[in-house]
Formats: structure tokens, C-alpha cells, sequence
């Protein structure tokens, strides 16, 4: 698999990530709380911040612990086929869930998650006053988000690890970048003065269309990774072979 | 209180028990409903003045109402006056 490639596919993974929406829940509800209570746009760009930068942190340390335990796995340049099936098999599962399950049914943009953890963290949006507090906030959507997104980690890790040192970097900082892409939409939004209400209306709307989206995604992703990384290299190992 | 008359509210989960009806309470949701769609203070004081007012008088008739009903005809009376924040104080909940 050339450099190209394998950073193609961390791309998709991430865009898979970015169509995730617990963290953007949060962030439209944080940003309600604070609007609502009369703060100023400047605490309001203070929390956006916060919140995106520990989701941000919160990914990239999910990819590299991902990675490091790994990396006690794949010695070679090769990740074992069991593991590509693994994940291959993950990916359709969680397709599937995402198909099935991601949003509830009715109105809103309810998710299927536990309910304690979407109380926590609707509570800790209302609670949320200061930077630290939206960064740690952050930190936990990502978290609670696991889930949905231990797919596309798992594959992004999977395809870094057997690339070099500066190529693993680039690949770590585009899944990073291009996942947090939708969050950093929607606060530039808010920080630009856009209503919340069209934003919520927006994602009311579409609902549909990205749970569709995020779970063909995925598995297109898995039909991928399972004939190239599945099937094609046996093949390949008993063409040489004969 | 609506002129002196207690009002119960039931709680919609059913976990809490019931309370009297505060239009403090009502007023403050309303207003920052208002708010966090960017109204200014005194539009969004104004909205929630009569919005309460219209609830009130709606609820004259009634001893015992639950708090998703107090929630739906302030939904209703706000969306006349504000729709978008009508949608929020609608939705907020349905949110994650």
C-alpha cells in the first residue's frame, strides 16, 4: 500500500469520525446555555475553543494509545490479516448499528447512547463556565462517543502503524484535522452569530441523510480494507507460491 | 402565582413530586430561550413577560397540570413572538 493510499483511507476514516454528532450535540447545547445565561461573545469563543481543543486532544490521545498498544501486535510491516478481519468485521458491525440505531426515533437529534451518559454530559453543558471546564467537557463527548468511533480509530491506527515515522505524524494529524472538521464548522458558526435554531434545524433535517451516509461509509470502508487486506494478499501469497 | 391561586405542577418523569407553579421559573427558561437565539435583553424580557402572562391565563381554569403542558403552551404562545427560540425551548431537550 503506497503513502497515498494509506492516507486516503485515514481520510475517509476521519470524515466517517466528523459525521459522529455527540460531540457537536454538546458543543450546540453548551453554546445554548451560555448564549442563554447572558454571557458575552467572548466567554462564548472562550468555550467553543475549550471544547474543541479537548476534543481534539481527546482523539489524538485515543490514536496514539490505540497505536502504542498496537504496536505490540504488528512487528512487521504487515498487519496480521486476523486483525484486518477484525476490524473489517467491526466496521460492517458497527454500519450496520449506525444504520439501525444512531439517532432516536422521534423528534430532535437524540442518539442512541446510554442515557446516563447523555445526562451527564447535557447536565455538564448547562454547568459548563470557563474554558477548563468546555476543554474537560470535550474530552468527555469525545469519550463518550467510543462507541461509534473505535471503528474508524481502530482502521486509521491499523494502516499508520507500518508507515514511517514522518508519514505516521501526517497521518495522525490529518485524522485529527479532518475529524474535528464538522465541530470546527459548527463553532465558527456560533462565534460568527449564526442562530442556534438554524443550526439545530439544520441537523434536525439531515438527520437522516448523514446516519445513512456514516453507515454506507463505513461499509464501503470495510468492503475495501477486507478484499485488499483480507483476501488479496493470501491470493497473492499463493499465486507466488505457484 | 396566578392571582393568589396554587397551581400543582406534576412532574412529567413522575420521579419528583409535584409543585407549585413559579413564574420566576417559567420567565427565566423563556428568556434565555430568547437569548441564546440573540435577542436583546429587553426584547427577551418583554417575550417572556408575555409569554408567562398568556400561561397564566391559560392555566386559570386548571388546578393540576403537568409541567409538559406548561412547557407546550409556552411553546406555543412563544412561537407568535419568537420561532426560533420557540424551537429551542422546544427542543433543547431532544438534543443529545
Amino acid at each position: 500500500m503506497t503513502d497515498i493510499i494509506a492516507l486516503s483511507i485515514v481520510c475517509l476514516a476521519a470524515l466517517i469520525h466528523a459525521s459522529f454528532q455527540l460531540s457537536i450535540s454538546t458543543l450546540t447545547l453548551m453554546s445554548g446555555h451560555s448564549l442563554g445565561h447572558g454571557r458575552s461573545h467572548m466567554r462564548l469563543i472562550g468555550l467553543l475553543g475549550g471544547f474543541t481543543a479537548g476534543a481534539a486532544t481527546m482523539t489524538t490521545l485515543l490514536v496514539c494509545t490505540l497505536g502504542l498498544l498496537l504496536s505490540y501486535l504488528v512487528h512487521s510491516e504487515q498487519v496480521p490479516p486476523v486483525l484486518w478481519a477484525a476490524s473489517c468485521g467491526m466496521l460492517f458491525g458497527v454500519g450496520l448499528a449506525v444504520w439501525l440505531f444512531y439517532y432516536r426515533k422521534g423528534k430532535g437529534t437524540m442518539l442512541w447512547l446510554p442515557r446516563q451518559t447523555a445526562d451527564f454530559l447535557a447536565e455538564r453543558s448547562k454547568k459548563t463556565k470557563n474554558t477548563g471546564e468546555a476543554f474537560a467537557l470535550g474530552l468527555a463527548s469525545v469519550f463518550g462517543e467510543l462507541l461509534f468511533i473505535a471503528a474508524p480509530l481502530l482502521v486509521s491506527v491499523l494502516i499508520i502503524l507500518p508507515l514511517t515515522p514522518g508519514v505516521q505524524l501526517l497521518g495522525i494529524l490529518l485524522y485529527v484535522g479532518i475529524s474535528m472538521s464538522s465541530l470546527l464548522v459548527v463553532a465558527t458558526l456560533v462565534s460568527g452569530g449564526h442562530k442556534l435554531s438554524e443550526i439545530q434545524r439544520w441537523r434536525e433535517a439531515n438527520k437522516t441523510f448523514l446516519q445513512f451516509t456514516a453507515g454506507s461509509a463505513l461499509f464501503v470502508l470495510g468492503f475495501y480494507l477486507y478484499v485488499n487486506e483480507v483476501l488479496t494478499i493470501p491470493l497473492a501469497a499463493g499465486g507466488l507460491a505457484s | 402565582m396566578t392571582g393568589g391561586k396554587a397551581i400543582d405542577i406534576v412532574k412529567s418523569s413522575g420521579k419528583r413530586s409535584t409543585e407549585s407553579f413559579n413564574r420566576d421559573k417559567l420567565h427565566r427558561s423563556i428568556k434565555a430561550a430568547c437569548l441564546s437565539e440573540r435577542s436583546h435583553d429587553g426584547e427577551a424580557t418583554n417575550t417572556a413577560d408575555k409569554v408567562c402572562d398568556a400561561v397564566i391565563i391559560w392555566l386559570e381554569q386548571r388546578p393540576v397540570v403537568t409541567s409538559h403542558d406548561i412547557r407546550r403552551v409556552a411553546s406555543k404562545h412563544l412561537t407568535r413572538y419568537h420561532p426560533g427560540a420557540a424551537y429551542i425551548y422546544e427542543h433543547h431537550r431532544y438534543t443529545i
